[in-house]
C-alpha cells in the first residue's frame, strides 16, 4: 500500500460503500445496520442516480452495495446498470435469499462481483443467526449464480459460532465455486446488543489470526488488518482506510466514515443535496478523522501492520476515538477484550 | 516504447489523476497502483488518442531538461504499468 501517497489526501474515495435500503426480509442477530421496514426518508430512484452521478464524476471507482437487502428495492437493478453504463464497479453485499435464475442473469456482468452471506456451514449452525429457511435459500442463489459463472464470494462475519465452522465454510465455497471472505464482527446497529454473546474470545482470536496466515486465499475485505501476520502484508490495507479511500452513504444519504460509524457524530453532510466532492474534501468530521493518532500504539512492534486498528471498535466498546482497537493482536494477548458496549 | 504508439487502459481498470500522478485501480484483486508519475502523464492519455511522439513534444516544450531525459522518465513508467498488464500499447501506423 502506497501510505503515503494516500496520506497526501486523495481527490475522492477508491469505493464508497453505500447501503441502498433499511429493508431486509431476515433479521439478523448481528446486522450492523438494525435493518427491518423501509423507512419512508430513503433516497428515491431519481435521487440515487444523482448520487451516481456525483461520485462517478469525480471517478471513484467502485461502490460496495449492502444495505439492508439492496433487492428489496423494486428499482435496484436499474441503478445498477445506470452506475455500470459509466463504468463504476458495483459489488453486492446480499443475503442471498432473493437471488433466482432471473436475477442471476442481470447480474452476469463484467462489472458486477456478488457477497452472498452466510454464518455456518449447515442450517444448523447458519440459520439461528440468519434466520430460519435461509441457508437452503442461499445455497440456491450460489447454484444459479454458480451456472453463469459470475464471481461470487461467501461473507462470513467471524462470531463465536462461527469461527469453529471456518474450515467447512471454505470447503462449501470451493464447492460452488466461490471464495470464503470473513469480515469483523463490530458493535454497531443489532450488533450492539448481541456484542457481548457473539464476538469471540481473546483467544478465538488468536487463533483465527494464525487460520488467516495458513488460508492466505480466504480474504477479509481488510478486516483484520488489527491482527493481520507477516504473511498477509501484502494482501491488503495495513490502517483504517476511512475519509482516506473509502467512505459510506446511508439509505437516507447521510454520509459517513464508515458503515459501522452511522452514528450523528459522525454524519459528515448528505447527498444528493449537498455535493459529495465537497463533503469528502472539506468536512470537518472527515478532516478530524484523517489526523486521528492512536499515540498509545505508536510505540508498539505491530504499529506498522495496523496503525491502531479499527476506530470504530474502539469507539463502540469505549466511546472515544483515538485509543487502540481491543481487538488487535496485541490486545489479545495482553489483555481480555471488553464484553460490554457502551450504548 | 514505440514512438508512434497509442496506449489504452487494460480490461477491468480505471485511473485518475492525483497530486502525486495517477492512481490506477485494477478490478482484479482488486489492487490499487500509486504512480508517481510527475505530472508527465495525466489520465487523458489511457484514452488512446495522442501519440507518444506527441505526449513527448509536449513535455519536451515544458520541462527545462534534455529530450533524452523525458524520453527515458517517459519510456519507464509506460514500461512498468505495461508489464503489470494495466496499459496495453498499439502501434497506429
Amino acid at each position: 500500500m502506497g501510505n503515503q501517497y494516500v496520506e497526501m489526501g486523495l481527490s475522492a474515495p477508491v469505493n464508497v460503500t453505500w447501503e441502498v435500503t433499511y429493508a431486509c426480509n431476515l433479521s439478523c442477530i448481528h446486522c450492523l445496520s438494525d435493518s427491518g421496514k423501509k423507512r419512508a426518508t430513503e433516497l428515491s430512484t431519481d435521487e440515487c442516480r444523482r448520487v451516481i452521478d456525483d461520485l462517478s464524476a469525480m471517478k471513484v471507482f467502485q461502490f460496495n452495495i449492502g444495505g439492508g437487502e439492496p433487492f428489496m428495492r423494486p428499482d435496484f437493478l436499474d441503478l445498477m446498470d445506470y452506475a455500470h453504463d459509466k463504468g463504476m464497479v458495483t459489488c453486492i453485499s446480499t443475503n442471498g435469499t432473493l437471488i433466482d435464475r432471473d436475477i442471476a442473469r442481470r447480474l452476469d456482468h463484467r462489472l458486477v462481483y456478488i457477497q452472498v452471506s452466510l454464518d455456518g456451514a449447515t442450517p444448523e449452525s447458519n440459520d439461528p443467526i440468519r434466520g430460519k429457511g435461509s441457508f437452503q435459500k442461499v445455497l440456491h442463489a450460489l447454484e444459479c449464480l454458480r451456472e453463469r459463472n459470475i464471481e461470487v464470494s461467501i461473507n462470513t462475519v467471524l462470531t463465536r459460532l462461527s469461527f469453529p465452522e471456518l474450515d467447512r465454510m471454505t470447503s462449501l465455497a470451493a464447492d460452488y465455486g466461490a471464495k470464503l471472505r470473513v469480515s469483523r464482527f463490530r458493535p454497531s446497529g443489532r450488533g450492539k446488543r448481541s456484542w457481548s454473546q457473539l464476538n469471540v474470545s481473546a483467544d478465538q482470536m488468536l487463533a483465527f489470526s494464525d487460520w488467516l496466515s495458513q488460508h492466505l486465499g480466504v480474504s477479509t475485505g481488510d478486516s483484520f488488518f488489527s491482527v493481520s501476520t507477516e504473511e498477509r502484508r501484502s494482501l491488503g490495507l495495513n490502517m483504517c482506510g476511512a475519509c482516506k479511500l473509502t467512505c459510506c452513504i446511508s439509505p437516507e444519504g447521510g454520509v459517513y466514515p464508515c458503515a459501522f460509524l452511522q452514528e450523528a457524530d459522525f454524519r459528515a453532510g448528505a447527498v444528493p443535496g449537498e455535493s459529495f466532492g465537497d463533503i469528502w474534501r472539506h468536512s470537518p468530521v472527515f478532516q478530524s478523522f484523517r489526523e486521528l493518532e492512536i499515540k498509545s500504539c505508536e510505540s508498539c512492534h505491530r504499529f506498522d501492520l495496523c496503525h491502531g486498528g479499527c476506530p470504530a471498535i474502539a469507539y463502540h466498546t469505549q466511546r472515544k476515538l483515538g485509543v487502540a482497537d481491543p481487538g488487535c493482536l496485541e490486545n489479545c494477548v495482553r489483555v481480555k477484550m471488553p464484553a460490554t458496549v457502551n450504548a | 516504447m514505440h514512438l508512434d504508439s497509442v496506449y489504452r487502459l487494460a480490461e477491468g481498470v480505471q485511473v485518475r489523476n492525483e497530486v502525486f500522478g495517477l492512481l490506477f485501480y485494477d478490478v482484479r484483486g482488486p489492487r490499487l497502483y500509486f504512480v508517481p508519475s510527475k505530472n508527465m502523464i495525466t489520465d487523458e492519455f489511457f484514452e488512446g488518442k495522442q501519440q507518444v511522439a506527441d505526449l513527448l513534444d509536449r513535455l519536451c516544450a515544458e520541462m527545462p531538461r534534455p529530450r533524452e531525459w523525458v524520453h527515458n522518465q517517459l519510456g519507464q513508467i509506460l514500461e512498468k504499468l505495461a508489464r503489470k498488464g494495466l496499459i496495453c500499447g498499439q502501434s497506429i501506423c
